[in-house]
C-alpha cells in the first residue's frame, strides 16, 4: 500500500515558501549544468566529425599547427614516394591536398561587430573535396578557379559578418584583395564549417606566400593510416603527420581544461543544492511527526513512508530541474546560442552553436532527481522509524 | 543583552543539523565565488601591469600571424626623431617554442638586442646580466614561470625547439629570469641569433610579427596608436596599433572569455546561497512564531525582534562564509596547490582581502536573505501569534 502522490503535491504547496526557495536553488544549478553541457556537446560533436580515421593531416616537423607550418613546394613532392594512398576512381590521381593556411580578422555578428575573430582561411584544389569528402556545397555553388571567389563554412557564415553569398570579403597579406563569395558549404558540424576556403594559387599569391602550410591525404581502404604516418615521419619523407583526430584532440586540450574546471565548480555547486535539499526535507519530516505517527498507525508500513518522502523530493527536484531547463533555454535564445572558441595553437576560430538536445535535458533532469532523492534519504530513513506510540503522546 | 546572547545561541544549536547544512550550503558558493574572483583579479592584475608600461603593439593589419617588414622599425622611429616621445621601438618574432616532448607550447620571441632592454624596461636586469644579453649572442631572458617549471637557472644552456622555421632545436643560455611582475611565460632571445640561423637554412628573414614601440607619456600612446596606422596606411603592409592592454584583452577574451563565463558562475552560486539562507531562516521563523509573540508580550520592540532575525541570519552566514573563505585560502597559500599551473596568470593567488571580499558577500546574502522573515517576524501580530501556539 502506497500513499497517494496527491498527499505529496498538497503538502508541497502548503510551505509554498520553503518549496519555491528549495526549487530556486535547484533551478539555478540544473541551468548551469545544463549550459555547460550543452557546451561541451556542441564542442564534442564539433570535434568528433573531425575524426575521420583514414585522413592524415601532414605538417612541417615541430609545427604545432596548420597556422605556423610551412611545407615547401618540394617538401610536398616528397609525398609522392608514399603508397597506400586512395586515389580517385575516374583520373587515377592521387588524394593528397594541398593546403594553405592563412587568417583574416572579422567582425563577429553576435555583438553587432564590436569585436573581431581570427577566422582561418583555407586555399584548396579541387582534389580538397575528394579528401574532405564530407565537405560539401549547400548553398550557391563551387568557387572557380579563373576569378577570386571564395566558398564560405555555414557556421562562419552565421557568425561573421560579410560572409553571405554575394559579398566580397577582403583578403590577402594587403587585405585588399577582393574575394567574391559564392557559395556556402556544411563539413557535416566539423571544424571546416568554420573557414573561409578558395582556390590555392589565388590565395597564395594574395597572401604572397610560396609554400603551403599542410596537405591532408587520404589513405586506401583497407591501409592502416599508422603506417603511412610511419612512413611519412620517417627519413624519407621527413614531415609530420597525425590523424586529423590526434590533432584537433590536441588543440582542445585548453578549452577542455577549462569545461573541466567549470565542470568541477559546478559539481561544488551542485553540492550545496543536495545539502539544500536535505535541509528542506529535515525541516518537513521534522513538522510531520505525529501525522507520520498516524499514517503508521491506520495500517502505512515503514517503506511506503519511506518512499513518500522520496517521492516528495523527486518532485520537488523535477519541478526545479524543469524551471533549471527553461531558464536554460531562454538564456540562450536571449543572451546567444553562438560561442566560438580562439585555439592558442591554430590562432583561428572555432565556431559552433550551442542547443540545449533533449538528451541532454534528460540528462540534467534524471540526475537532478536521483541527486535530490539522495539528499532525502536520511531524512525519509529517520521519517520511516518514528517511533509511534511516543510520537503520537507528544503535544 | 546577555540574555539575548543565550537566545541567539540556542536558536542555532537547537537544530544543530539544519545549521551544519546551511553553512555548508553558503560555504561552498563562497569557495567558488574566492576562486573565481582570484582568477578574475589575476588577470586583471596581467593587464593592469600591460598597461603601465605605456607600449604600443603594432601587429599586421589583417591577422597577427602575417608578418610585418624589419624596415617598419626605422619609419616609426623617424615619427619622432626628437627620441623624447617614443622611447624605443623593438621588433618581436614568435616562434612559439617546445621543450623535449613537452606538449606544453612556450611563447619565445626573438627580440632586436639592441632596443629589447630599453622597450622592456619592466624586466629589471642588473648590470651584469644586461651585459650578458649584449655580449652573448644566445642570450635568453626566460619568464618565471617558465623558469620554475624546468627548472632553468641563469647561467644554464637550455634548448628549445620553435614552432615556425627552422623548427628544430636552438641553444640558448639563460642570462636572466624574469620576475613574478613580468610575463611569466614569454621568453626572449637576440634576434641577430635567429637571422643567422634562418639564413643558413635558407628561410626568410627581415621579417617581424609585431613591434613594441615604447612612449613617454599616455598621451603620446594615444598620439602615435593614431599616427603609426596613417603613416602606413595604403601601403602594402598596412599596420594595427593598440595599446598593450587592449592586444593582450584581445587574447583573453578570444579565448572563451573566461573572465566573463566566471563572473556569471559566480554570481550563480551567491544566488543558490542566499536562496538556501532564505529558507532556513524562513523555516525558523515559521517553526518560532509562538516565542516571538511571547517576546512581543513580553516587551521586546519590532525593531529588537528584526535586530534578532537578521543577527541569527549574519551569524549562520559568515559563519559559512568564513569556512567558505578559509578553505581556498589555505589550500593556495599553504599547500602545494599554490604552485599549481594556471594559464596565463601562471599561478592563482588567493589573497586575504579577496577572501574579506567574500565575507562581505556572505554578510549581504545574510541581510538579504533574512529581510522577509525579519520583517514577518517584527510584523507579528501579538494575539493572533499567541493564539496560534495552541
Amino acid at each position: 500500500m502506497a500513499l497517494p502522490v496527491m498527499y505529496n503535491y498538497r503538502h508541497l504547496l502548503a510551505h509554498k515558501t520553503t518549496s519555491i526557495l528549495t526549487m530556486l536553488v535547484i533551478a539555478a544549478v540544473v541551468g548551469l549544468s545544463c549550459w555547460l553541457l550543452s557546451f561541451s556537446n556542441a564542442l564534442e560533436s564539433s570535434l568528433a566529425v573531425a575524426a575521420d580515421e583514414t585522413k592524415i593531416l601532414v605538417l612541417k616537423q615541430g609545427a604545432t599547427s596548420e597556422s605556423n607550418s610551412s611545407i615547401t613546394i618540394e617538401d610536398f613532392h616528397r609525398l609522392d614516394q608514399l603508397t597506400g594512398v586512395a586515389r580517385d576512381p575516374d583520373t587515377g590521381q592521387a588524394l593528397i591536398s594541398p593546403e594553405m593556411m592563412v587568417q583574416v580578422f572579422l567582425p563577429r555578428v553576435r555583438d553587432g561587430g564590436k569585436t573581431n575573430s581570427n577566422v582561418a582561411v583555407r586555399g584548396v584544389t579541387e582534389v580538397a573535396f575528394d579528401v574532405h569528402t564530407n565537405v560539401r556545397v549547400v548553398e550557391g555553388r563551387r568557387f572557380s578557379v579563373a576569378s577570386p571567389e571564395v566558398i564560405v563554412g555555414v557556421q562562419a557564415s552565421k557568425q561573421f559578418a560579410g560572409l553571405m553569398i554575394g559579398d566580397t570579403v577582403a583578403l590577402g597579406s594587403g587585405n585588399d584583395r577582393a574575394f567574391t563569395v559564392v557559395g556556402h558549404f556544411s563539413a557535416d558540424s566539423g571544424p571546416m564549417e568554420s573557414e573561409i576556403w578558395g582556390y590555392l594559387p589565388a590565395l597564395m599569391n594574395a597572401s604572397t606566400r610560396e609554400s603551403y602550410s599542410s596537405a591532408y591525404v587520404r589513405v586506401k581502404e583497407g591501409v592502416d593510416p599508422a603506417e603511412a604516418i610511419e612512413r611519412i615521419t620517417g627519413p624519407s619523407i621527413e614531415l609530420k603527420a597525425e590523424t586529423e583526430a590526434d590533432y584537433w584532440r590536441f588543440q582542445s586540450l585548453g578549452i577542455r581544461g577549462y569545461l573541466f574546471v567549470a565542470s568541477l565548480l559546478a559539481a561544488v555547486m551542485g553540492l550545496a543544492a543536495v545539502l539544500s535539499i536535505a535541509n528542506t526535507m529535515y525541516a518537513t519530516v521534522a513538522g510531520r511527526t505525529q501525522e507520520v505517527a498516524m499514517l503508521r498507525t491506520i495500517g502505512y508500513p515503514r517503506r511506503a513512508i519511506l518512499a513518500s518522502f522520496l517521492v516528495e523530493s523527486a518532485i520537488l527536484s523535477l519541478a526545479g530541474g524543469l524551471l533549471g531547463c527553461i531558464g536554460c533555454i531562454l538564456w540562450l535564445a536571449t543572451v546567444g546560442n553562438t560561442k566560438d572558441m580562439f585555439g592558442f595553437f591554430t590562432f583561428t576560430t572555432l565556431a559552433f552553436e550551442i542547443s540545449l538536445t533533449p538528451k541532454a535535458a534528460a540528462i540534467a533532469l534524471v540526475s537532478v532527481t536521483l541527486v535530490g532523492m539522495g539528499g532525502s534519504l536520511f531524512p525519509a530513513w529517520r521519517a520511516a522509524r518514528t517511533p509511534v506510540v511516543s510520537a503520537l503522546r507528544e503535544p | 543583552m546577555d540574555l539575548r546572547i543565550t537566545y541567539l545561541y540556542r536558536n542555532l544549536s537547537r537544530n544543530p543539523m539544519r545549521t551544519a547544512l546551511t553553512s555548508a550550503a553558503i560555504a561552498l558558493p563562497i569557495v567558488i565565488y574566492v576562486l573565481s574572483f582570484s582568477v578574475i583579479q589575476g588577470f586583471d592584475d596581467f593587464l593592469d601591469r600591460a598597461a603601465k608600461q605605456l607600449r604600443l603593439c603594432v601587429t599586421q593589419k589583417t591577422s597577427i600571424v602575417n608578418p610585418l617588414p624589419t624596415g617598419h622599425r626605422r619609419k616609426i622611429e623617424f615619427l619622432d626623431e626628437s627620441k623624447t616621445r617614443i622611447l624605443s621601438v623593438c621588433g618581436l618574432r614568435w616562434v612559439g617554442g617546445k621543450v623535449g616532448d613537452k606538449p606544453q607550447l612556450l611563447s619565445t620571441m626573438a627580440a632586436d638586442p639592441d632596443t629589447f632592454l630599453g622597450t622592456f624596461s619592466d624586466y629589471k636586469l642588473s648590470e651584469s646580466e644586461r651585459a650578458n644579453w649584449f655580449r652573448e649572442r644566445r642570450a635568453i631572458v626566460v619568464g618565471s614561470g617558465t623558469a620554475n617549471q624546468f627548472g632553468w637557472k641563469v647561467g644554464d644552456r637550455v634548448s628549445i625547439k620553435p614552432s615556425l622555421p627552422p623548427y628544430k632545436e636552438m641553444d640558448f643560455i639563460v642570462v636572466a629570469v624574469g620576475s613574478s611582475e613580468n610575463d611569466p611565460v614569454t621568453n626572449f632571445f637576440r634576434a641577430d641569433y635567429y637571422e643567422d640561423v634562418m639564413k643558413e637554412i635558407g628561410g626568410p628573414t627581415d621579417k617581424v610579427s609585431f613591434f613594441f614601440v615604447k612612449c613617454a607619456t599616455k598621451e603620446d600612446l594615444t598620439h602615435f596608436t593614431a599616427e603609426i596606422d596613417e603613416l602606413f596606411a595604403r601601403t602594402p603592409d598596412e599596420t594595427k596599433t593598440q595599446d598593450e592592454k587592449t592586444f593582450m584583452n584581445s587574447f583573453i577574451t578570444q579565448q572563451f572569455n573566461l573572465p566573463r563565463n566566471l563572473t556569471i558562475l559566480a554570481f550563480t552560486t551567491i544566488f543558490v546561497a542566499v536562496m538556501a539562507a532564505a529558507n532556513t531562516m524562513s523555516m525558523n521563523i515559521r517553526d518560532r512564531m509562538g516565542e516571538i509573540a511571547t517576546l512581543r508580550s513580553l516587551g521586546f520592540g519590532r525593531l529588537g525582534l528584526f535586530a534578532l532575525v537578521q543577527t541569527e541570519s549574519l551569524l549562520l552566514c559568515v559563519g559559512g562564509g568564513v569556512i567558505g573563505a578559509a578553505i581556498p585560502y589555505i589550500a593556495f597559500n599553504f599547500t602545494p596547490l599554490g604552485r599549481m599551473n594556471v594559464p596565463l596568470i601562471q599561478t592563482l593567488i588567493v589573497e586575504g582581502s579577496m577572501c574579506a571580499q567574500a565575507l562581505l558577500i556572505a554578510a549581504g546574502v545574510a541581510i538579504f536573505a533574512a529581510m522577509v522573515p525579519a520583517i514577518s517576524a517584527a510584523r507579528t501580530p501579538l494575539v493572533t501569534a499567541l493564539r496560534n501556539m495552541e
